[in-house]
């Protein structure tokens, strides 16, 4: 199988701090990969590379076979936002949703035309999602659950082969992450890669791979472990 | 280019959906401040002092020179606003003198016109109570101005018949004292012959209706920003971070949201024109008058002018706006600092009380505030732009908006 996302030597930092120290995965087609860790070591500003909206010091990112991050050779780095954007789709903690809209709005932002939309809603991803049925909502009337299906169908616009998730189950109900990782499985068999931050146990079990970040580098760890034993890796 | 675009129609179209719920909080918003400044102000009117001083005169002789004397001072213009004279009996005078119904008692003696045409000068006796009050001291002072000007008048008559036996000009004298009783009556009667008439207006070249219309106006807008806040708010951080992704960037973002709220700034105005003309149905007579006294005759701007005008106005008023929600961040400290800016700035600028009436330093800070751009460039609509006042206004309004919409850039990139 090809690898779908290698990732080489990553260094991010926040002014002085710095967050990841020489992160390095890859995931082939169809994968899962699951990070988790202590709060704060890491997991989203991993992800914000992945996904382009925050620019790492050093490493390199390919996706398929393409370059998404790599040094400019003078100490810089250069980043092909085309690829990123049309590689992947995101969907980060809070939900990117503009509340005054509805939630079929919020969508049209993000899918190219009406046509595909409507052709998403009725028979595509965002059927699976059960978007439809509250399409016409304003999204401030939403619930938890709901809202980050939309997200998650904003992250679907494109049809990206490699979604990344950060803690997309954070504060939603037992009904709603089963939902959740219902719609992940379905992406994966249509060999879709997924990164996945998570403190969820439940959502572990879908990963193929599990990554433990400690200190700004990851670690793989068994994929049985779980509870404690996994907790000690942190 | 697509997502931009789209990104524009939804902020649009998010923008209309939510401004019949904006325009109705501005509207309440607008009638709590009016009542409270209604209150205010009522509370901290006074009523001018009107002062009427009774005064009771006896008349020992009661000839025509007397009656004539008499009518002469009662219709004196300082005494005639203040004063009101009753003729009585001695007995009557002083008894109602002792109980407080008259302020002072004013005796004119026999022979009086005639003592002071002979240079005799009998003296006219003046009785105030013991335990004087306002009403009889404001006489008092009166009375004593009088007298100082009734020695005047009389040094002058002297004056000029001693200077006519000197030089021999005798023959001319009673030209010359003529000329001396009509000048001094001319002044005594009527002060304001004084004066040439020259009328001149804290509110410049608007009437005072015209000025408070022009504030009013401005107020309105200014504070009608703390309805606009869903629209002039910062997106999510999530929603401009994934934006940016799809590479529409944040100077894009902000554009669309000044423009919305732009849109939204002009809507409100819109809107008051469109209440005020429903009014005008209603009520055809009272807007009518209205009209009449809001139009002067020196209304000369054309509507082209009007338009750029009205235009500049809103946009200066919306970027200033966006600016105060840019900084402050959240909401509400954003409204907070819109209502705080826009009083003060308004009351500096003369809004509230014509800044004339202002001390010289809030003056001088005030004239170069926006906010009094903004009330010249809407008084001007109404009354006329004076020599040079149409460029002055607009280029203080282009530099304000420029900086506004710097400043709100810098610090919305800033949070």
């Amino acid at each position: 199988m090809e690898n779908m996302i290698t990732v080489t030597d990553i260094t991010s930092s926040y002014g002085k701090r710095q967050i990841l120290k020489g992160t390095s995965f890859t995931a082939q087609t169809g994968e899962c990969i699951g990070i988790v860790g202590a709060n704060g070591c890491g997991k989203s500003t991993l992800l914000s590379v992945l996904a382009g909206t925050l620019k790492p010091k050093s490493g390199t990112v390919i996706y398929g076979d393409q370059m998404a991050w790599n040094s400019t050779g003078t100490g810089g780095m250069r980043g092909d936002r085309e690829v990123i954007r049309r590689m992947t789709g995101y969907v980060p903690q809070e939900n990117p949703l503009i509340p005054e809209l509805t939630v079929y709005d919020n969508l049209r932002l993000w899918y190219p035309d009406k046509q595909t939309l409507r052709q998403e809603l009725e028979q595509g991803f965002l059927s699976l999602l059960g978007i439809k049925e509250f399409s016409t909502k304003q999204v401030s009337k939403l619930s938890g659950g709901m809202k980050k299906r939309v997200s998650i169908g904003i992250a679907m616009a494109g049809m990206p082969p490699i979604l990344l998730l950060d803690e997309p189950s954070a504060a939603l109900d037992l009904a709603c992450k089963e939902d959740i990782r219902k719609y992940l499985l379905t992406y994966m068999e249509r060999r879709g890669t997924v990164v996945i931050t998570t403190h969820e146990e439940s959502e572990l079990s879908l990963c193929t791979k599990i990554y433990v970040m400690r200190d700004g580098i990851l670690n793989q760890a068994d994929n049985h472990l779980r509870g404690e034993d996994l907790v000690k890796m942190f | 280019m697509r997502q931009r675009v789209q990104y524009l129609y939804l902020e649009m179209k998010k923008t209309i959906g939510m401004f019949p719920r904006m325009l109705l909080q501005a509207i309440l918003l607008m009638a709590i401040i009016s009542v409270i400044a209604f209150c205010g102000i009522k509370s901290m009117e006074r009523d001018p002092l009107a002062v009427s001083v009774d005064i009771g005169v006896v008349v020992r002789e009661d000839n025509t020179m007397t009656r004539m004397a008499l009518g002469y001072v009662e219709n004196m213009e300082s005494v005639s606003q203040i004063c009101s004279f009753t003729q009585m009996s001695e007995e009557e005078g002083f008894a109602q003198l002792e109980r407080g119904e008259v302020a002072a008692l004013v005796i004119l003696p026999e022979q009086l016109v005639e003592g002071i045409m002979n240079g005799q000068n009998p003296t006219v006796d003046v009785i105030f109570p013991r335990n004087a009050r306002l009403e009889a001291m404001l006489f008092r002072e009166l009375t004593e101005s009088g007298a100082g000007l009734l020695r005047v008048a009389q040094a002058q008559i002297y004056g000029a018949g001693d200077t006519a036996v000197e030089y021999g000009l005798t023959d001319h004298l009673s030209v010359m004292e003529a000329e001396i009783d009509s000048y001094n009556l001319a002044f005594a009667l009527d002060r304001l012959a004084m004066y040439d008439e020259e009328t001149v207006s804290a509110t410049g070249r608007m009437s005072v209706l015209q000025y408070y219309v022009a504030a009013g106006a401005i107020v309105f807008l200014l504070l009608a920003g703390m309805a606009a806040y869903p629209v002039m708010q910062q997106e999510p951080p999530a929603v401009q971070r994934q934006l940016m992704r799809h590479g529409t960037g944040m100077t894009w973002q902000y554009f669309c949201r000044w423009l919305c709220g732009f849109v939204c700034m002009g809507l409100f105005g819109c809107s008051a024109w469109i209440l005020y003309n429903i009014a005008g149905i209603l009520a055809p007579d009272a807007v009518g008058t209205v009209n009449a006294a809001l139009i002067s005759g020196r209304n000369h701007v054309s509507a082209g002018v009007r338009a750029v005008m009205v235009l500049l106005i809103v946009i200066t008023v919306a970027t200033f706006i966006y600016m105060l929600y840019n900084f402050a961040g959240s909401r509400t400290s954003g409204i907070m600092l819109i209502f705080l800016c826009s009083v003060l700035m308004v009351y500096l600028s003369g809004g509230f009380i014509p800044s004339v009436l202002m001390p010289q330093i809030m003056q001088s800070v005030g004239d170069k505030l926006p906010t009094a751009y903004l009330i010249r460039a809407f008084g001007g609509l109404l009354a006329g732009y004076g020599d040079g006042m149409l460029s002055q206004c607009v280029a203080g309004m282009c530099i304000y908006t420029v900086v506004f919409g710097v400043a709100g850039y810098v610090c919305g990139r800033r949070k």
